[in-house]
Order: structure tokens, then C-alpha cells, then sequence
């Protein structure tokens, strides 16, 4: 029997309760990039981790999303819960690691408890003693672990004290538990009786009150209400022991400016302002040089390979769709160390308990806010986050109107389009319109919420109820090595999710763009080499594939004021918006290298005329008629394979597709029109 | 019987009793508040919903409508 053990590798999950310093743990423990959740059940996704490379202990630690009870009351809790039970690629945890704050003891040992009576093996990490410290108190290890009958080891999430001792506990329980059979848990009862919840905390304040004494602290700031107060405390007075559940004052001091009803709402929407300005802002040089930097690589190898069919692929294919994916990388970060920062100060969930109110009204759920914003980047970890509501019918609707929330992929979009109708020196403007189109799109999501939610039984066909029940952590200054982790495993996540498909699509552009005739005959005489080039490369597309498909659909372009070459860039943004951009810069074949890359297309794009008729392509009215399309398309593959995967089946996704994309259509059609008809070119 | 949705701001109470009927019953006791705890209003959102809370040892919003399954003393 026991050569076996050394081959096997144990699982250890870990849990707790929100807030309770579960994912600083893991932090330490696998040093790999996780984010601590302060903002209640923000661990959307599971994250595995080896012990054996930094420990030597053979076996997986699962981190997962906090949880209160061993009832689920929303999806991610559900997602913990039923791995707990019976993980569908780990199974049942030979070991649980429980987080428990020392400073709210009884309300974290409800779980604690839950899972002991269980019968699952728990080993509990005590966390926040120092908090429960400066109130004169302390958690007795010793006692504690004898009354819950499992090992206790406190940590302190600060430095990382007591995090040797936890492994070397681990240890000595994992030897012990791998000799007997596997644990098979008794199944918690889905929906226990409200009398044996409340008989369970009766136990635990027990507990409690044998475990908690008074501490005396450091004599050194001693004043004299203090040894008052702990002379108090050597006599066993209830009274005075209740103050070790006394909420951190500084922290009540904050919130009565931050949830105020005037400047709690200033504060809110300038937050919210220098968020979305630095996305803007500080993310603009970076993308710019990340798209100088391909644009640089892209020519370079031109010029290496030679001007042929495979230097191209390389150059305009393969370098120029890598590009397109790393230059969302800077914006993303971006936004996510902003929500990072905000989530870890504690600010978000206070965030949610001031909108939900408003967002009620319109069918969705203050916890609404958190999927919202994300939105602002990517509607795919946008509709990840969404799992924290536990309403079924809030959450769905919040997943239906995320696409509408103009994510970073339409950044360059629209970035391009608005330097074409104000160029050189008003580019100001168009920031300013850029701010606008921003507001444009919260307002969509609002209203087209507040019109799916009147109608919400035929369309999302839930109707449970409506709960706002959410923690308001203390405050504290954020971990920065927390924040950046988290900021580092949103670009990944992003990068494997989109990055792929975007790089696939715009090697099958290239394709579709460049292919059957590759080599076009040309009349080559009396021309300079550019132009030569140049006239191959119009006429290469101009028999392209994408042409053919271009002119297929161009019937359905000319109503919204556009031709061929416009819808067959539409129908490659289909499959991700940012390739929108790129596309057009293929059919376009801009190949002025001297400038940069959106000046060259906004020239191009100004000498571009429908057929040989002389009128021009793009004209203000088609230009403004693209916004309103990109404001309202559901122009991204991804989005709506995850929105299938997290509804949970094909509805939801093609009734936002069918929906925004005819939104879209008519929009548009009314937009270019109604601009030409007021006169406008 | 009072109900905390009724409390004034920074009024402190012992819970009495939770309303089993309420949809949210269960994780509003799951969450702390059970019969003997003290609580305390610490804080109103925009439009006076949801509520803030000071339970043991931290802070819980609640919507006013399930700070109604609240019975205080």
C-alpha cells in the first residue's frame, strides 16, 4: 500500500469565505498569479497550483471562488460547492484548506463547521489576528483547534508569517490521510432547515466565546482609557467581550463620505471619469508604440524575405495579426490594474451598494457593476464576472447587454474613423467625441436593459428573486504584488482567449484579400516601380476571394451608403471588431510607410470612390453611420461562444445576435440617411 | 413588530427573530444575522436602499425589502 502513496498526488482545495483572505494565501503558497478577492466572489475562474516545486509536497492546490455557505446562492458559489463534492477532473480533496478572519471569527466558522460536519478533512488558516490585536484580543490556536477537533495555524497575510507552519501541517495531515480511504463526504442538505442555520451559530458563538481572549498589547502606545478598558477585560464581563466584533471605525469614517448621498456620488462618477480617461489616455502612447513596433518588424521583413508571396504572408499576414492582437495588451492592463486597485481597497463592493438602486430599476442588480465595467475592455471576462449574481434573470440580462458596452476592440475603430472626420488640428474634437461615444454606450446598455427587462419573460424567461445581499470589507491599502498579479493574468487570459482567433482571421484575411490571382498582370510600362506595385496590388484584390464575397453582399452595403470593399471588412470584424481596421488597411493596401499607419489609411480612405462613378466612399454621413453600426454590432465570435457557455445554452447568443445586428443595420440605415437627407455629404 | 428596514441611522438593536417566508431568509442568516445578534445601521445608499449593516465584526448591505425579514426588539 504505501509505494502508492508516494506516487499519488493529493488534491488540497482551498476555501473560505469571502473577504477572508483565501487568495492571499494562495499567493503565498504557489507564488503564481492569482488576484485576492475583496470584492465578494471575485475569484470567477479556478486557479491549480503544484506544491511540489516550492514545497515538495506532491500535490495540486485548487484556489476557488469564495463561498458563506455550503448553499450556493449564485453560480460561482455553486461552481465551489459542487467541487468541493465531486470535482469533475480532481474529484473529492483529500484535504481543504479553510480561511477563517479571526476578527469576524463566528460569521467564518459557520463554514468552517459545515465542513467538518461533512466529515471533510479541514485544516484551518486563521486569518487578520493583528486586526483582532489591536482591540486587545486574540484567537487561542490551541483551544480553538481542540473545540473544532482540526489542526488551526494562524497566518498573517501581511509578511507571510505562519505559512512554513501550514505546509508542515499540511504535511503531517496529508501523511495521515493518504494511509486511510479516500473521504467520501456526507451530501449537505440543499435546503436546510433556518432553525438548524441558527442552532449551528448558537454552537459556534460557544466557541467563540471559550477561544477569544484578551491580549494585552504592545505597552508601548498604553494610554490610560486603554488600561481601563483592559482592566475590564481581565473580568470576565460579556459585555466587554462583544467589543472583539466591534466593525473598524476608520473604515465607517470613510463610508460616511464614500456612500454619501451627494459626495458619495461625485466621488463615484469621478472614479469612474479617471478610469475611463486613463484607459484613453495612458494607454494611448503604448498602443502607439506597440503598433509602431509591428509596423517596424512588419517592413522589416518585407524587405528580408523580398517582395513575394511568402515575404507578404509573413509581412502583411503573420507580423501585421500579431500586432493587431498585442496592441489591446497595454489598454486591458490598464483597466483591469485600475479595477484591481479598486477591488482590493474595497471601493467596488461600496460601488455596487450605491447603483444598485438605479440599476434595479432596470432589471439589473447593483452587483451588475463589477460585469459592467470590465465590459469597458472585453465582454468575454466582462460575462465571466456576471457569475456573482445570484439572480438568474439579472444575470442573464446583464450578460445580454454587455456587448453593447463599447469594448477596447472598438477603441481603434473608432479611433480611426473619428481622425478621418476631424483630421490635423481638430483632433480634439474627436477626443471629445470619443468621451461621447463612450456615454453614447452606458446610455444604449441602459435602455436597451430597461426594454429587454419590460419584456423579459418572453426573452430571458427567469423571473426568481431579486437579492442584494454583499459585504462591505474594511478598507486597506492595496497589495500592489495582489494587483499586479492580477493585472499580468487578465492580459493572459486575454491573450489565449482572443488572441488566437484574432491571429487565425487575419492570416485568413490575408489569404482571402490576396488569393487567386496573386500575381496580376499588369501593364507595366510607363510607370515608376511604386506605382507598379501599387496597380498589382489593387487589381490582386480586386479578383481576390474577398472580393467575390464583397460583391455578393454588396446589395445589402448600398442602402447604408457603402460598397463591396467596406462589407467585406464588416465581415471579417464579424469574426472580432478590431479586425475591422486592419482589414480595411489590406483592401485599401495602404503601403505609404512614411507616415504612420492611421494617417496613410485616413488618406486612402479620403481617395476611395464607389465603381468608377467618382463619388465618394467615405463621406461624413457613411463615417458617422460606421459608429452608430460598431455601437450597436455584435461583431466578435468570441463573445458569443462564451455568452452560449455561460447562459448555458444557444438562445441568448443568437437572440443578441439577430437583435443587435438588425439594431445595427437599422441604425445605420437611418443614420446615413437621415444625415444625407438633412444635408449632409 | 419593528423591523430593521425601519431603523434610524446609527441605531443600535438586538435581532428578535428572522422571517422564515422571505425568499432570502436563509442567506440572510447564513450571513450572521440571527436571533440575539446586535446590529447596528451604519450607512444608507442613495434613495435609502440598500442598507448597510454592522454585524459581526463587518459591514453587509442589504436591499430594504430583505432588511424587511428582519425582526428587531
Amino acid at each position: 500500500m504505501i509505494p502508492n502513496i508516494l506516487d499519488k498526488t493529493a488534491l488540497i482545495t482551498l476555501v473560505g469565505s469571502p473577504n477572508s483572505g483565501k487568495t492571499t494565501l494562495f499567493n503565498y503558497l504557489s507564488g503564481s498569479n492569482v488576484k485576492t478577492s475583496n470584492y465578494p466572489g471575485a475569484t470567477v475562474e479556478y486557479s491549480v497550483s503544484r506544491l511540489l516545486g516550492k514545497y515538495n509536497i506532491n500535490a495540486n492546490l485548487l484556489d476557488s471562488p469564495g463561498i458563506v455557505s455550503l448553499n450556493p446562492n449564485s453560480p460561482d458559489e455553486k461552481v465551489t460547492v459542487s467541487s468541493l463534492f465531486n470535482h469533475p477532473r480532481f474529484g473529492v480533496p483529500d484535504l481543504i484548506v479553510v480561511t477563517a478572519d479571526s476578527s469576524q471569527l463566528t460569521r467564518h466558522l459557520f463554514l468552517v463547521k459545515q465542513l467538518i460536519a461533512c466529515r471533510f478533512n479541514v485544516v484551518l488558516a486563521l486569518t487578520m489576528q493583528d486586526i483582532l490585536l489591536k482591540k486587545g484580543f486574540k484567537v487561542s490556536i490551541e483551544k480553538l483547534s481542540e473545540e473544532l477537533n482540526c489542526d488551526v495555524v494562524s497566518i498573517d497575510g501581511r509578511n507571510g508569517n505562519g505559512v512554513d507552519k501550514l505546509i508542515r501541517v499540511i504535511n503531517k495531515n496529508l501523511k495521515e490521510i493518504l494511509l486511510r480511504d479516500k473521504v467520501i463526504p456526507l451530501p449537505y442538505e440543499k435546503e436546510s432547515d433556518r432553525q438548524e442555520l441558527i442552532k449551528t451559530y448558537t454552537e459556534i458563538e460557544l466557541i467563540s466565546d471559550n477561544v477569544i481572549e484578551p491580549a494585552p498589547q504592545n505597552g508601548r502606545k498604553l494610554n490610560l482609557k486603554k488600561a481601563n478598558e483592559q482592566l475590564h477585560i481581565l473580568n470576565p464581563d460579556p459585555e466587554i467581550k462583544k467589543n472583539c466584533y466591534e466593525v473598524d471605525q476608520r473604515t465607517l469614517k470613510i463610508d460616511k463620505i464614500l456612500l454619501h448621498k451627494i459626495w458619495g456620488l461625485v466621488v463615484f462618477f469621478l472614479i469612474m471619469a479617471v478610469t475611463f480617461t486613463s484607459i484613453f489616455w495612458l494607454a494611448q502612447p503604448i498602443m502607439d508604440l506597440v503598433s509602431n513596433i509591428f509596423g517596424f518588424l512588419a517592413d522589416e521583413a518585407l524587405v528580408i524575405l523580398g517582395n513575394n508571396w511568402f515575404g507578404d504572408f509573413i509581412s502583411s499576414g503573420l507580423i501585421t495579426g500579431i500586432g493587431s492582437v498585442m496592441v489591446f495588451v497595454p489598454q486591458i492592463m490598464i483597466l483591469f490594474l485600475i479595477l484591481g486597485l479598486l477591488e482590493d481597497t474595497g471601493y467596488l463592493a461600496r460601488g455596487a451598494m450605491l447603483i444598485d438602486r438605479p440599476l434595479s430599476k432596470i432589471g439589473l442588480n447593483g452587483k451588475s457593476f463589477v460585469p459592467m465595467i470590465s465590459g469597458f475592455a472585453c465582454a468575454i471576462p466582462a460575462m465571466m464576472a456576471a457569475r456573482t449574481i445570484p439572480n438568474k434573470r439579472e444575470r442573464l440580462l446583464t450578460i445580454f447587454i454587455i456587448p453593447l458596452l463599447s469594448c477596447s476592440a472598438r477603441l481603434p475603430i473608432f479611433a480611426l474613423l473619428l481622425a478621418f472626420l476631424f483630421p490635423g488640428p481638430k483632433a480634439w474634437i474627436g477626443g471629445l467625441v470619443m468621451a461621447g461615444i463612450y456615454i453614447l454606450s452606458i446610455f444604449n446598455s441602459v435602455v436597451i436593459a430597461a426594454i429587454i427587462n419590460k419584456f423579459a419573460k418572453n426573452i430571458l424567461k427567469e423571473t426568481d428573486n431579486s437579492s442584494f445581499i454583499l459585504e462591505l470589507p474594511a478598507y486597506r491599502a492595496p497589495k500592489i504584488r495582489v494587483v499586479t498579479n492580477n493585472m499580468i493574468s487578465s492580459a493572459r487570459a486575454y491573450l489565449r482567449k482572443a488572441g488566437p482567433v484574432i491571429l487565425v482571421l487575419s492570416i485568413a484575411i490575408w489569404f482571402l484579400t490576396s488569393f487567386p490571382n496573386y500575381k496580376p498582370p499588369v501593364n507595366m510600362h510607363n510607370h515608376s516601380q511604386q506605382e507598379n506595385l501599387q496597380l498589382e496590388n489593387s487589381e490582386r484584390l480586386a479578383n481576390s476571394y474577398a472580393a467575390d464575397m464583397g460583391k455578393f453582399i454588396e446589395p445589402v452595403m448600398r442602402p447604408i451608403g457603402m460598397d463591396w470593399r467596406v462589407g467585406v471588412s464588416l465581415i471579417a470584424a464579424f469574426t472580432a471588431r478590431e479586425v475591422f481596421v486592419s482589414s480595411l488597411a489590406l483592401i485599401f493596401k495602404v503601403t505609404d510607410q512614411s507616415e504612420t499607419l492611421q494617417a496613410s489609411m485616413v488618406k486612402a480612405m479620403n481617395d476611395a470612390t464607389i465603381g468608377n462613378t467618382g463619388q465618394k466612399l467615405f463621406t461624413p454621413s457613411t463615417i458617422i453611420g460606421l459608429i452608430a453600426f460598431f455601437l450597436f454590432a455584435m461583431q466578435c465570435l468570441s463573445t458569443v461562444a462564451v455568452s452560449r457557455k455561460e447562459t448555458g445554452s444557444w438562445r441568448i447568443p443568437v437572440l443578441q445576435l439577430i437583435f443587435f445586428s438588425s439594431l445595427a443595420y437599422i441604425i445605420t440605415f437611418i443614420t446615413v440617411n437621415g444625415l444625407r437627407a438633412l444635408g449632409m455629404a | 413588530m419593528k423591523t430593521a428596514s425601519q431603523l434610524e441611522y446609527g441605531e443600535r438593536v438586538i435581532i428578535d427573530s428572522i422571517d422564515e417566508k422571505h425568499p432570502s431568509s436563509r442567506r440572510i442568516i447564513e450571513i450572521g444575522f440571527t436571533p440575539g445578534q446586535e446590529i447596528q445601521l451604519v450607512n444608507k445608499s442613495i434613495f435609502n436602499d440598500p442598507l448597510a449593516f454592522s454585524v459581526r465584526g463587518t459591514v453587509i448591505a442589504i436591499r430594504k425589502n430583505e432588511a424587511e425579514c428582519i425582526k428587531v426588539s
